[in-house]
Parts: structure tokens; sequence; C-alpha cells
């Protein structure tokens, strides 16, 4: 009950801040901080929350994908949980063939990005099977800079883009 | 008297100030025949032009007059002002539903006509090799070393959206280019035969990687293999018979010759990281390849058949691909520490068996060096504030020259 009094103050001295939204005379906004801010525009179709601080996923077949860092091929505490639900959807589906595709940012060159995506896949290829799965059925092929998911020029977008998709093979 | 200047001021530079490129530069420049263009086509063809003045600078030959001049192409007429030229180059270029040249090569001094040659194609959009076979002829009439790579096709592959990428067909300049394999993505081309008749390119239309042999005049088709993972046909044997392949059968990109006429295929490196770029040297008995086994990414060498791996580069921490020609090795270095955006790359010259190493270029980001099939001159993707290039660095003569383009992300390339 107290605190269902003290978050009503807060909003309402809130509310009480933002006189300024009030319209003018002719019935416009004076806010333009508001107005001229865009608001986000959210996908969540394809997104999954896991801990890991990151929510964007781009494998199918309910499979997710593992994000890697700068040049890095190691696979980061923050992404068991990602490998262990990836375990126990390589187990529910049989003898079915799983594609591993590693890919990578655009920063690297040639030939070199793309057994650097390689590796990634292996990664985590072994890093199923260190969780007891069998990996026979699972094919790993590398794209290189050639499949991004994103193409701002962030960081956030780059992070996107340094990852192993998972999916069956059709 | 001047031939005594002469032999003191090439001792003077090459004992005292050898280490200094511009002098060696000014020096080359007296060495180049001096010539000049004259147009004698009913209309000046700007591009065309600008062509013909590039074969000649790049061929490190000429010292080519930038000048545009108009006058009869048949006649032996020599301007007086130009009449200090060793060469004029007359030419008489006919663009309707083909492309026809007329070429006429006179001593500066007197107008003799030393070579006339025409020329005929059916198209126009193929006039860039009209002038480049022009130039490279005249070349060889003045017995000048051999320039004949300014008459091949650069292929090169670029992306066209995701999982998606062009092979495209281009002249030395970009000025012709034509898309020859579109649809998926097919990346990695490499020309397969002296001829450039056919080459090879990696395919993911399947759901492995797979190395494909194409005529690229019939469209003849042939698959030479498959790996899991990654297979990129990274060179080719001087006889065509072997290829250097990256290939990951074991989950790690690791290099393997492959012999096409027996089918076998020998693994020449083994290591649990990344081994990539194979390229042949000391008559195909080793390689030249790059590898992450100290922690980033350098250039090695390795016998074919003997486990050891030696660095041939022993500075920077991300030379990340390079090519050879005999013993020659050419590689990118990453000189900035930028995780993202805009790095420093620049290209440098060595020896797989180590030596001097000399640097070629000193800004902006140039990548994908190739050597022409001759190994004189350094074809390279430069990436700078101003844009996209793609640059020709003649060895022996210092010259250089980039001609801008505005095309996607450009994926590999071959010469």
């Amino acid at each position: 009950m107290m605190k269902k009094i003290y978050v009503s103050t807060i909003a309402l001295l809130m509310l009480s801040g933002c006189a300024q939204n009030t319209p003018d005379a002719s019935g416009n906004v004076s806010d333009a901080n508001r107005i001229g801010s865009d608001t986000i525009s959210i996908d969540e179709s394809n997104m999954m929350e896991d801990g890991s601080g990151i929510n964007y996923n781009s494998s199918s077949d309910g499979f997710v994908s593992v994000y890697f860092d700068f040049d890095g091929y190691t696979i980061a505490s923050s992404m068991e949980n990602r490998v262990r639900h990836n375990a126990t959807k390589l187990q529910s589906v049989g003898s079915r063939q799983v594609k591993l595709e590693g890919n990578c940012d655009e920063f690297g060159t040639d030939e070199y990005n793309y057994a650097l995506g390689l590796k990634r896949a292996k990664a985590v290829k072994d890093a199923l099977a260190d969780q007891g799965v069998n990996t026979s059925n699972v094919v790993m092929v590398s794209f290189g800079e050639s499949s991004p998911v994103c193409s701002d020029p962030t960081d956030e977008c780059y992070a996107q883009n340094r990852r192993v998709d998972l999916r069956l093979v059709r | 008297m001047r031939r005594l200047l002469l032999l003191w001021t090439v001792w003077f530079t090459t004992n005292l100030l050898a280490v200094d490129a511009t002098l060696k530069i000014e020096k080359d420049v007296e060495q180049r025949a001096r010539i000049a263009l004259v147009d004698g086509s009913a209309e000046h063809h700007e591009k065309f032009f600008d062509i013909l003045l590039s074969d000649l600078k790049i061929s490190g030959h000429f010292l080519a007059d930038g000048n545009v001049y108009k006058g009869s192409f048949s006649d032996g007429f020599i301007d007086p002002k130009l009449k200090s030229r060793d060469y004029l180059l007359k030419y008489n270029l006919q663009l309707g539903s083909g492309t026809t040249l007329y070429i006429r090569l006179l001593r500066g001094a007197d107008g003799t006509e030393l070579f006339k040659k025409s020329y005929s194609i059916p198209d126009t959009a193929k006039m860039p090799f009209v002038a480049h076979k022009a130039i490279s002829d005249i070349n060889a009439y003045l017995k000048y070393p051999d320039i004949s790579w300014l008459n091949r096709y650069v292929v090169f592959t670029r992306y066209a959206g995701k999982q998606t990428s062009e092979i495209v067909l281009a002249d030395y300049t970009f000025t012709y280019q034509k898309p020859i394999i579109r649809g998926g993505l097919n990346v990695f081309p490499k020309w397969a035969d002296g001829n450039q008749r056919t080459l090879y390119y990696t395919s993911y239309k399947g759901v492995l990687p797979t190395l494909y042999k194409i005529d690229i005049y019939t469209g003849n088709k042939s698959k030479i293999i498959s790996s899991e993972g990654m297979l990129v046909c990274s060179d080719v044997s001087k006889d065509y018979s072997k290829l250097l392949l990256t290939m990951a059968p074991h989950g790690h990109a690791d290099i393997y010759e492959l012999d096409l006429s027996t089918g076998s295929k020998k693994r020449v490196t083994d290591f649990h990281g990344i081994d990539v770029n194979g390229k042949y040297v000391d008559n195909e008995k080793s390689i030249v390849f790059i590898s992450n086994r100290l922690g980033y990414a350098n250039v090695f060498r390795k016998a074919i058949d003997a486990p050891a791996v030696s660095p041939v580069v022993y500075h920077g921490r991300n030379n990340n691909a390079c090519d050879t020609h005999d013993n020659k090795v050419v590689y990118s270095s990453r000189e900035s520490s930028s995780s993202f955006g805009s790095n420093t790359f620049n290209l440098y010259l060595t020896s797989s068996r180590g030596g001097d190493t000399r640097p070629l270029t000193t800004t902006g980001s140039n990548q994908f060096p190739r050597f022409s099939q001759d190994g004189s001159v350094v074809l390279y993707i430069k990436q700078s504030s101003r844009g996209s290039a793609i640059g020709y660095i003649n060895l022996a003569s210092s010259q250089s020259l980039l001609f801008p383009v505005s095309i996607n992300k450009i994926q590999s390339i071959d010469w």
C-alpha cells in the first residue's frame, strides 16, 4: 500500500514538471524534444532473453545464434545458455541434418575472414559436443562477411554479424 | 662531357642517395621515351584518350604528353612544338556498330613512319581492350620489356546482397565491366589457364562449398571438389596441373595441394588455427601462406614436403593477405588498431627468403594485392576518404596509377 502511494506521488510530481507540454493557445505542443526525438521500432518475432544481454537472433527452426568478440572464435561465458539451448534443440531434431553457418563482420579480408567464420562454427560444434550431444549430423559452412544481418555503421550492428547461425538443412 | 655528367649523376644517386626513391624516379624519367598522342579521329573521344595515356604511363617505358593534339591522321606533318618528342602516336578511332582503330607511330624528329596497324572488333563495350592492344603492340615494336598484361582480363567478385554476389570481368582500368556469373553466392574466382578461357570459382549453391571450373565462352562447367566449412582455390601451378586449395575437411582451414591429373590431394599444412592463402614459391617446391599460429595473422613459408614453418615477415600485427611471383611476396599489413571503421592497410614487397622489405603504399586502406602475370606490376584495391579505386604499381619504374571505381564491396580478385 505504501509502495503504491509512493509511486503515485512520484508520478504526480513528474506530471507537474511537464507543464510545458500542454498545448498553447493555438493547440500546438511546445515540447520540441518529444516531437524531435524518434521513437523505437522493435521486431520481437525472433528475439530471446537469455541473460547474455543480447536479444537478437538470426538462426531458425528453434535454434539461437551464438555471438563472438571482434577477431575472436572463443565462446564467451555469456553465450553458454545459448549453447545449452541449442544442444537441447539438437537432440530433439533426431537424425535431421543441422547446418552451422559461421559469419564475420566486414572488417576482415578475403580468405582469412572465411576461415575466421569457420573457426567460429567449429567452436560451436565443439561446445555442443561438450554438452554430450551427438554432432555427427552437424555440417559447418563459413559465409565469411557475405551474410550480414545488419549494415549500420555501429558497434552493435557489427556485433550482430560476428555470429554462428544454426538451422535445419532443407 | 654530357655523358660524363650523366655517369657522375648515376654514380652519385646509386652510391650516396640510393635510398631516395624520388631521385631514382627522376633518373628513370630520363630513360623513358617521350611520346605525344595526335588524335586524327572525326570526334575526340576523351575516355579513349585517357586509356591510351594510362597505358603509356603504367608501362614504365614512356613519358607521355598529357595534352590533346588534333591533327590529320594520314599525313606526315609534325607540329613544330612536337618535334622534340621521340615518338608521335597518331590514331583514328571510329565507333559505330563496332570499334575500329587505326594507329601510326611516327618519329618525332622527322615524321618517319615506324609502325602502323588497324584493329576492328564487333562491339564498342570492349573498346578499352583495343587501346591496350595498340599500346602493347607499339611497346613490342620498340622492343621494350613486355607489357602484354595490359590486355588481360581482371576477374573479381563483388557482393550484390546477403549471400549474393556477382563474378565480373573487367579490363585493368575497370572501364569495361561485365558480370559473367550471377545468382547465389559465387566467390574466389581464379584463372585456370594462361589464355584466360577458364576459371575456378567456389559455389555455395549446395549444402557444401564446391569448386567448379567454367569455360567463360561456352559456359561448360565441371565440378572439381567439395569441402565442408570453406573451399578456396588460392593458386594454380605454372603448368596448370596442380592447385593450392584452402579446405577444411577436419574443421580447420588448412592448405592442400590437388593434383588434377591424378585427383590425389596432399595436406600441406596441419594446424588447429587458421592457415589460408597458399601461394607457390621456389619453383613450386614451397608455399607462402597466411597463418595465425603466432596469435595474429602473418605471412609464413613452408616446403611442401617438409614440416618446418618459418615466418617471412617480422613486422606488423595483422598481415592478412599476400600474393607471390617466383620468390617475390607482396602482402597487406594493418597499421592501425581500430577494431571498427577505417583502418590503414599498407602494401609491402619482400622476398620469400627474407631480405629487404619495401613499402609500396603509405596512405589509406590498400588490400587485395595481386601480381601481374609477369610479376612486374602489382594490382590492389585502395579505400580512402575520397572513395574506392583500383591501383597499379609498376615495381621497376615506381609508376603508380589509380582508377576510381564505384562498385559494391569486392570479395576477391584475380588477374
